[in-house]
């Protein structure tokens, strides 16, 4: 009795089924994962956007065009955009990398200055991991153009029209800035190819290719072709599966005055 | 020694993403002082980088605007010059009359808010351009998309409103019922990535921002 009303405590009222959650999908991905590495070869549905990102690539390569990928105007620390703009900086540096290795520039940008660090740090461990550290120089594949919407949909979009990329990634959290800087690499020819949460319809509207809800967290690790990695998306169905379960059964029981499930969850 | 650095700039990386990303779970979960205090020490850790990374921003911007401007090999160079000019004068006006003096903010609005402004007003000439490729008719699909959009309108136009009133109530009905589904459904989803994602950043799975190789 004394260690329920301890445990009470301890725990914030109304989180107890988020922290149950939480653990549990923490241990499906840790047990895909390890299922992973005894060899078992997950089958991932393929995502066209992905697939597009290499011939795109490809694409670059044979025009002497260079590639541009926008993570968005998030922070790192923002909680709704930290998530997105971190699968954002993942999908960047695989691209960095690919399109080094095969002789395409590729740039950045952001309108958060933290993202500026950290997408240096990506740029010079990507041309590092592609064979050429050399081609390295701070400041010469990432923009920034200050911390406001507009001033970095401009800022993008000027260095659209610059650089006249043949691939343009939105990878990240965005708002209105997308229509501008989406309509202008449609102007410079480029591909476009997206993935966002909130912003879907205006980079639907913009773009080629669009990742749509977890796609994009997917798609930083079916970028990297690792199956080990790899493994853990089949976790994230699993999670999805007993989700809408959870949802599904609440409802029903909610709809016939059964509140268990509602209590559970502390709404 | 390259071996040594490299290993250690690898696990120091991945230790203080781990201290952080359990301090603040923890914080959200758990009601223990101690965590509430590491947290509080990591996110104030976090806001005195952010702001040293500021400075590295305007660094990487006015090394840049310089090399162009010595090179002077692009049309652009008179209005990167511009915006340094613009860049040491707002420095400048904040070190000396302060941030949040009267002047400084008169002048911050007058130019931040209008320019903001110009910018909405051109948006709508991009969403048109961009609708007129988006919303051609080729398909039955790209036809129902392109009736659901113009419906959309309807909704939001008091001069078609007013006359045909049915067309507003289905356009309201698209919102609250696929439009809605779907939207969650997203976010649903987009949630669920988003916790695995952030489970394999802890678990060091996730290695696209952090890695680090050999032989640097």
């Amino acid at each position: 009795m004394i260690q329920t009303a301890v445990v009470e405590q301890l725990i914030r009222t109304g989180r107890s089924f988020q922290l149950v959650f939480l653990i549990a999908s923490g241990i499906a991905v840790y047990y895909a994962y390890n299922v992973a590495k005894g060899g078992k070869l997950w089958d991932i549905r393929p995502i066209e956007a992905l697939d597009a990102i290499g011939e795109s690539i490809g694409r670059c390569a044979e025009m002497g065009r260079p590639v541009l990928v926008t993570p968005g105007i998030s922070s790192m620390t923002s909680s709704s955009g930290g998530a997105q703009m971190l699968a954002g900086l993942t999908v960047l540096g695989e691209v960095a990398q690919q399109a080094a290795s095969i002789g395409v520039e590729c740039t950045t940008n952001s309108s958060n200055q933290q993202i500026i660090i950290a997408s240096e740090a990506i740029m010079r461990n990507a041309l590092t991991a592609a064979g050429k550290p050399e081609l390295y120089a701070p400041g010469k594949y990432v923009r920034w153009f200050g911390g406001g919407q507009f001033s970095y949909a401009v800022g993008c979009a000027g260095q659209i029209l610059e650089e006249k990329p043949g691939l343009i990634i939105f990878m990240g959290y965005f708002l209105a800035d997308t229509i501008v800087t989406g309509e202008t690499g449609a102007r410079v020819g480029a591909i476009k190819i997206g993935g966002t949460l909130g912003a879907i319809p205006f980079l639907a509207m913009m773009c080629d290719y669009l990742m749509i809800g977890e796609e994009m967290f997917a798609a930083s690790a079916l970028i990297t072709k690792d199956p080990f990695i790899t493994g853990t998306i089949a976790s994230q169905d699993w999670i999805k599966v007993a989700a809408t379960a959870v949802m599904s059964i609440g409802v029903i029981l909610y709809a016939v005055g059964i509140k268990t499930i509602y209590t559970i969850m502390g709404i | 020694m390259g071996a040594t650095l490299t290993y250690v700039r690898l696990n120091l990386s991945r230790v203080l993403i781990i201290v952080g990303a359990l301090a603040a779970l923890g914080t959200w979960y758990f009601s223990v002082p101690m965590v509430d205090s590491v947290f509080k020490e990591v996110n104030a850790w976090q806001i005195n980088i952010s702001s040293f990374t500021l400075f590295t921003g305007l660094m990487t911007i006015s090394m840049r605007y310089i090399r162009a401007i010595q090179r002077r090999d692009s049309d652009i160079w008179p209005f990167q010059a511009y915006a340094l000019v613009l860049i040491i004068v707002w420095v400048l006006m904040g070190l000396t009359v302060g941030m949040y003096s009267d002047t400084y903010q008169t002048a911050y609005l007058s130019t931040k808010i209008t320019l903001h402004i110009a910018i909405l007003g051109q948006i709508i000439f991009y969403f048109t351009s961009g609708a007129y490729r988006t919303f051609r008719i080729r398909t039955l699909r790209t036809a129902a998309l392109a009736i659901s959009a113009v419906l959309i309108v309807a909704l939001n136009a008091p001069w078609v409103q007013n006359p045909f009133p049915a067309a507003s109530n289905f356009a309201m009905w698209l919102l609250n019922n696929p439009q809605m589904a779907a939207s969650r459904t997203v976010v649903i989803t987009g949630g669920i990535g988003s916790i695995v994602l952030g489970i394999r950043v802890i678990l060091g799975l996730e290695k696209g921002a952090q890695r680090i190789t050999e032989g640097e």
